[in-house]
């Protein structure tokens, strides 16, 4: 109680007996997680073994705020509770009775231990399995590029496991689902061969991906009494927060787990179930409810004004087909609708707005946020660029892409290539340059350019750098002797590093880093998302080392050379970001509407960009895969049509919306274009849900209604 | 305010059902249709979140409909932009694929490919194919033709064998034919034709090309547009909710396939109004699209038809050419099969206290020169004319329309030798280039950021107009003579320690303004250099956001964004320079942008009054001028199926001169139609078919020529010899009547 009062709802929970189930629903803001930490603290407070603690969580990001209360210094020392995800429990799991399942699941080599593949080492392998169907013809008629296509088989795999049906079904139920031309369904039965034959190597070689490790656990661990007893003596104590979003093999595991422990708390988002796509099932987890002792409603927010709740009733309501459509004053005082002709206005426009608030209303930048359905790389640096000229500090937070795709991570590879002559991967003056923007502090691209130019050689690839006192006088001056002095530094460092031993790819990039990188005077100092970056690529590399090393040995292929190799190739693709545990600074926020909510942390003010969008409504389509037709709320045997379609993107802009009005506290800036980035006008569900309130508006104004 | 006609009146009390009109050059069916859609959307039929869809050619007639319907609802006091869409056929299948790519087999994040790429694929695999088939060139060439030996012969047969893979291809497509399903109704009939081997195997090779690339092409786009509407009934029923009335324009234009998405669109008890004129119809050869369509649409029982017959265009003299050149086709050409060419309604002049009066008569500004002339001569008497007429009406439009591109090449040199300015309408159009060029030219800037030059260069580029201003002209080349002669850039964009650059001009007492000026380009440009690590597609789109607000500019940037990005893909080790050298191509017009002519950016002639516009027939269609001059009236470009004349798609070196195309494409719809007795008709007659389709063409281009005009007409022919030759032009047997039907009518008047 040392940081805010809670309400006496919230202190009921905490300070309810530790004993039995409880289940609190609210929607968010309503301070449902906060009253589980103050539980979780009380627990701990009351000499309840840490240990015995289980926090389960969807995803790692949503367990930051109970990550933050057991990292908190006053609190008694001890054990830790284990704070994770169905996945890793998964693999906690596993990894002690591997020997015990891996005989009867069909692994060859049961004798050995597995490896946990990422989804980037996955895609590797699984691009080394598809390879020869493509040369015999597979997936000739489907317009996708091959990642892609790697990552849709790989996905459905886990959709199987994560739902809770056969792998080899998948084809199957896409098929049943399908109205289009009848032979286009030869892609589900090609994309399904490549997942058997991805399944039979992962057993050949002992590979656990996560669809094996969730499916071993759900269909092997779980239901063994001897696991079971271990899992049960282990854990006393459930919290299971943002339960909407977790998958149903995950929410079934709970249902049965549930009256084991001595006091379980089991929290529910109304309204969310963002991680649809990935599988979440919101319905599935709100079954949990009536298995439990105790219910309780969580209603008043902490975050909204009434003006916003009732602006967040009246959005429901539009966008709801048979709902009353009507607005309340007080709601129209909630939004502003900016309109402006093209893109570029738009975004001025927004910039200034955001300006005006920092500036004259002195409104702390960390309170506003800036969402849009996509946030591309020109976007993001518009938007930045602008803020950043007006003085309004930003930063962005947005899911990574791939590796390749980051110039941080090209950077780093680039110095890589540099520092290791003998995998004859040469780097040009142009990715030298590329490299020295980032690395040194301060520099700019003219002088960038210069060194690059001059002290660059393409051929002494043993001495690639020269030095800088080789440089006329004059040039030195131009370029700075600051400037100078650093890059010496780079040039003794990468020079040290070639004439020594050569080490693993990730160890070159962690030295890198710290004893360079990360230097004040370089590029990397203070710069939270190189350093993201950075650990990202030292984890993907450490990663792909484990699972490949073996082969790749066998090979007499480096694996530092073949890592670099996959990530031309845009193989090692995409990572899920995770946000830093640490709170965000002051500075406004500019991501996508998705990852936004994920971070859920409410502001003051929220600019919805291009409301005109399509990407407000609609799923990501792909061809071989589908998120509602491989969950568990669809008839297997059903068609998928418009009807579905159009329904499901409803729901979703709906829960979109309403997920992002309940995480304003004043004001949301509603900013549409006529004209969208790409010059065409786009008129999308969301811009003529605006249209009604504005029409309702309207009539309420005009005294109407 | 718009003041209807009695005709247009009628078609603005159109409520519901089925209407088709015909409408004659310059009757004003694009204001009529855009007001159309504006009384209907005022008129409250629509719900929230309905519109009206209107589709119409080409993207610069989809701006002209916007803005003149926006200017409509402003006029209503309405919201301008809202309750509806104006597409191009391309435009509306994107949509149609883009909401539901996973119907089409589709990932959301498909590519288109240009121009370019297609043609690198065909040509890549037509040449594989050839080497693969010694005896194709042996069974088709003419016997005596020896393509080692000749290397222009070796090269105009591969290229026209690409020419036929992509007709193949794109009709192929248009028949809903994927290499699939022709690989099966081939082998149903059991048929081997060498000419549909070559066609199947290079579409084959082609679709796997573009699948490898995660791409499709424009014709793909409108396939896969009608699959996805016949693939799922309450995809398709959403869209007839969101679109209850359907207006198209150019419907003489519309293919088999554009038919039968908007007919499926607007449903059995639709409300589809189509407008068009079918003696337009200039993009028939090798499509399905056929003024066929509109005409039988016209004549439906529950089609209520309308002529716009009044037009304020032309002076009367043209009009009764044009009447003349109708009537004389239907009733006196002398081949019965091309007497449908050209369909009534006559043109009539607005009828009296028109607003849109009528040009006064002047007979003595048509003249239609029936003089023999070498090509030479014919430009020659050209340049001349036009540079004695500018000299006397510079605030008048000129333009010089002819067949072909090669021909107007010609004539722009020799009109700059005389002097006199020229605005091309050819593949890319100026505003193409420009935009290209200054992507271009900030590219290279930031590939060598050293170089002044560069700098000054993107300084210029981007102040083109305020450059050739009075009132800016000094200070912007003032500006430029700083930036270009400052030998240390780095001082300038990022000035370190001490008295910087731009205070040095301070203290050097140069002009505040130009100091301002160059602190302003200052910023833009460290924009750049700060996003040169962005990925080259977002970089454009950065430098785009920048400096273009016109959706045009932007929507090319775009398009640009996207070429380049796909360069990037294909080529991944390519830097900053190798995309400004890919810029370079587009902007010196080797690479069309696919959808970006000039048609995109929206042409007005009268923007360019006192200087030439130089465009082909085909591309000022839907433009006028004061004065046209039409050239080429030869039978070489327009035939009329006589003894003499002859084909510009039929080539010497092939055997029996066939027509390789019309029979490769006759067979293809031959088997698609079910029709196998078809397959087996002689070799020669498609060939002969197709003259007959290319004729009656020809006849509507050449009406289309003299629409053009509003005050003065001149009509000249070449005999195709500066050199001497085996075979010489004659003049046309349209123009021979026409001419000869001038003078009559001159000397009629004069009695």
């Amino acid at each position: 109680m040392d940081r805010f009062a809670y309400t006496p709802v919230q202190e009921q929970i905490i300070a309810a007996p530790l004993a039995g189930s409880r289940y609190i629903s609210g929607p968010p803001g309503c301070g449902k997680t906060s009253a589980a930490v103050g539980r979780l603290r009380r627990m701990i407070e009351q000499g309840i073994t840490a240990e015995s603690i289980l926090i389960l969580t969807p995803q790692r990001s949503l367990a930051a705020p109970y990550a933050r209360e057991i990292s908190r210094p006053d609190l008694p020392a001890g054990g830790l509770p284990t704070i994770v995800t169905l996945g890793g429990l998964a693999q906690r799991t596993l990894q002690l009775f591997w020997p015990a399942v891996a005989g009867s699941s069909g692994f060859r080599h049961s004798e050995l231990p597995p490896t946990y593949l990422t989804l980037e080492t996955a895609q590797y392998y699984m691009a080394k399995v598809a390879a020869p169907l493509f040369e015999r013809g597979y997936f000739e008629q489907l317009v996708i590029d091959r990642n892609r296509l790697y990552s849709q088989i790989l996905d459905n795999l886990n959709k199987a496991a994560v739902v809770g049906f056969a792998h080899t079904d998948i084809s199957r139920r896409l098929k049943n689902a399908w109205i289009g031309k009848p032979e286009q369904t030869i892609h589900y039965e090609q994309a399904q061969e490549c997942a058997n034959l991805f399944r039979a190597y992962c057993l050949e070689h002992n590979l656990l991906d996560y669809s094996l490790q969730i499916e071993l656990f759900a269909q092997q661990l779980w239901p063994s009494h001897l696991v079971r007893q271990y899992l049960s003596n282990q854990y006393r104590h459930l919290i299971y927060d943002n339960l909407e979003e977790d998958v149903p093999v995950t929410q079934d595991i709970i249902r049965e787990w549930l009256p084991a422990f001595d006091s379980s708390l089991l929290i529910f988002d109304q309204g969310a179930g963002y991680r649809a796509f990935l599988g979440a099932d919101p319905a599935n987890g709100e079954t949990l409810r009536e298995l439990c002792d105790q219910t309780g409603e969580f209603s008043q927010s902490f975050v909204t004004e009434p003006a916003l709740q009732e602006l967040g009733n009246a959005f429901s309501n539009i966008l709801r087909p048979k709902a009353e459509k009507t607005v309340t004053p007080r709601a129209l005082t909630g939004y502003s609708f900016a309109p402006s002709r093209f893109y570029p206005e738009m975004i001025d426009w927004v910039a200034a707005e955001v300006a005006r608030l920092v500036h004259e209303e002195g409104v702390p930048p960390g309170e506003i946020a800036i969402v849009s359905p996509f946030l591309s790389d020109a976007l993001r640096h518009s938007l930045m660029h602008r803020l950043l000229g007006h003085g309004v500090t930003a930063r962005s937070h947005r899911p990574s892409r791939s590796l390749r795709d980051e110039p941080a991570a090209r950077c780093l590879l680039t110095l890589a290539r540099l520092a290791h002559p003998l995998w004859n991967l040469p780097a040009t003056p142009q990715d030298v340059r590329a490299a020295l923007l980032q690395i040194i502090g301060d520099i700019d691209l003219v002088r960038a350019d210069l060194i690059s130019a001059m002290l660059f050689s393409q051929r002494n690839k043993q001495a690639p750098l020269n030095s800088f006192d080789l440089v006329k006088p004059e040039m030195q001056e131009r370029i700075t002797f600051s400037i100078g002095e650093r890059f010496m530094r780079l040039r003794a460092w990468l020079m040290d590093y070639i004439e020594s031993e050569p080490a693993e790819l990730d160890v070159f990039l962690a030295r890198l880093f710290g004893e360079l990188l990360a230097q004040p005077g370089f590029g990397f100092h203070d710069n939270y998302e190189a350093a993201g970056v950075t650990a990202r690529l030292i984890e993907s590399v450490q990663k792909f080392r484990r699972v490949t090393e073996a082969t790749l040995q066998a090979t007499g292929r480096s694996i530092g050379q073949e890592y670099l190799m996959m990530v031309a190739d845009g193989v090692l693709a995409a990572q899920y970001l995770l946000p830093a545990d640490e709170p965000p600074p002051d500075a406004v926020l500019v991501a996508p509407a998705y990852s936004f909510l994920m971070i859920n942390q409410p502001v003051r003010f929220q600019f919805w960009l291009d409301v005109g969008s399509l990407g407000w409504w609609e799923r990501l389509y792909q061809p071989l895969t589908h998120p509602h037709v491989l969950s568990r709320r669809w008839q297997p045997d059903k068609a998928w049509t418009d009807v579905d379609d159009f329904s499901a993107n409803q729901e979703t802009l709906q829960r979109l919306t309403s997920g992002l009005i309940a995480r304003c506290r004043e004001h949301i800036y509603l900013c549409a274009a006529r004209v969208n980035e790409r010059g065409t006008e786009e008129k999308g569900p969301l811009l003529y849900g605006i249209q009604s309130l504005l029409r309702l508006a309207r009539e309420l104004e005009a005294g109407h209604v | 305010m718009f003041n209807p006609r009695p005709n247009q009146k009628e078609i603005l009390s159109y409520t519901h059902g089925f209407m088709g009109v015909s409408a004659v050059p310059g009757s004003g069916k694009t204001h009529t249709l855009s007001r159309l859609a504006a009384n209907l959307i005022s008129s409250n039929v629509l719900d929230d979140n309905q519109e009206i869809l209107i589709v119409t050619l080409v993207n610069s007639a989809v701006d002209n409909f916007s803005s003149r319907i926006a200017g409509f609802m402003t006029e209503f006091g309405l919201l301008p932009d809202l309750g509806y869409r104006v597409r191009t056929l391309h435009g509306l299948a994107h949509d149609l694929v883009k909401e539901r790519p996973d119907l089409a087999g589709l990932s959301d994040r498909f590519t288109i490919v240009d121009e370019r790429e297609t043609n690198e694929i065909l040509a890549n695999a037509v040449r594989g194919w050839l080497r693969a088939h010694p005896g194709f060139a042996a069974e088709w060439l003419a016997p005596e033709i020896d393509l080692d030996s000749d290397s222009y012969i070796a090269k105009s047969w591969e290229s026209g064998l690409e020419s036929l893979a992509k007709n193949f291809i794109r009709q192929a497509k248009d028949l809903q034919a994927t290499p699939h399903v022709l690989t099966d109704a081939l082998a149903k009939y059991k048929i081997r034709h060498s000419l549909l081997d070559f066609g199947l195997d290079i579409y084959s090779a082609y679709q796997r090309a573009l699948s490898y690339r995660s791409a499709v092409d424009f014709d793909d786009l409108i396939r896969l547009a009608l699959l996805v509407l016949q693939s799922d009934p309450d995809y398709l029923m959403r869209l007839r909710h969101r679109w209850p009335y359907i207006l198209e324009d150019e419907a003489q234009d519309s293919s088999l396939v554009q038919e039968q998405i908007l007919t499926l669109l607007s449903g059995d008890q639709g409300n589809w109004v189509r407008v068009g004129d079918p003696n337009q119809a200039i993009y028939e050869t090798f499509t399905t699209a056929s003024p066929e369509h509109l005409r039988r649409f016209l004549r439906r029982g529950d089609v209520t038809a309308r002529d716009l017959p009044d037009s304020g265009r032309s002076q009367p003299g043209i009009i009764k050419l044009a009447n003349e050149l109708i009537r004389w086709t239907m009733e006196e050409h002398p081949v019965e099969d091309l007497q449908n060419s050209l369909t009534t309604p006559l043109i009539r002049p607005t009828p009296p206290g028109d607003p849109q009066p009528n040009p006064p008569d002047d007979p003595a500004g048509i003249v239609l020169y029936d003089q023999k002339l070498t090509p030479s001569a014919e430009i020659d008497t050209v340049v001349r004319s036009v540079k004695a007429w500018l000299a006397q009406n510079p605030d008048k439009t000129v333009a010089v329309l002819a067949p072909r591109n090669k021909r107007l090449v010609k004539m722009a040199d020799d009109l700059h030798a005389a002097g006199i300015e020229t605005v091309e309408l050819m593949n890319t159009s100026q505003s193409t280039r420009q935009t290209a060029v200054l992507l271009q030219e900030i590219l290279e800037m930031l590939a060598k950021p050293v170089d002044a030059l560069r700098l000054g260069k993107v300084y210029k580029g981007i102040n083109r107009e305020r450059w050739e201003a009075p009132e800016t002209r000094d200070l912007c080349r003032a500006v430029h003579h700083l930036i270009t002669r400052n030998p240390k850039v780095e001082d300038y964009l990022w000035p370190r320690t001490g008295v910087t650059w731009l205070e040095e001009l301070n203290a050097q007492s140069v002009d505040s303004a130009a100091i301002q000026e160059l602190e302003i380009f200052q910023q833009l440009a460290r924009g750049w250099h700060e996003a040169v690590l962005l990925p080259i597609d977002q970089l454009i789109l950065t430098i785009a956001q920048d400096l273009f607000a016109e959706p045009t500019r932007l929507a090319l940037a775009h398009k640009i964004a996207l070429l380049l990005e796909r360069s990037a893909q294909t080529h991944p080790e390519w830097h900053l320079w190798n995309f400004a050298l890919e810029l370079a191509d587009v902007a010196a017009n080797q690479r069309r942008l696919d959808g970006f002519s000039e048609e995109e950016i929206g042409f007005d002639p009268d923007q360019h009054k006192g200087k030439v516009a130089m465009a082909t027939i085909h591309k000022a269609k839907g433009l006028e001028w004061d004065r046209v001059y039409l050239l080429s009236a030869s039978n070489y470009d327009f035939p009329s199926a006589q003894e003499y004349d002859q084909y510009l798609p039929e080539k010497n070196f092939i055997r029996g001169k066939l027509n390789l195309e019309a029979e490769a494409l006759s067979r293809l719809k031959a088997v698609m139609a079910g029709d196998p007795a078809a397959l087996y008709l002689e070799e020669g007659l498609a060939t002969t078919q197709a003259r007959l389709d290319y004729c009656a063409e020809r006849l509507r281009l050449f009406y289309v020529g003299i629409t053009r005009a509003r005050r003065m007409l001149t009509v000249t022919w070449n005999n195709g010899q500066d050199g001497g030759g085996s075979r010489e032009n004659q003049a046309s047997l349209p123009f021979v009547h026409l001419s000869a039907y001038w003078k009559e009518t001159r000397n009629a008047d004069s009695r």
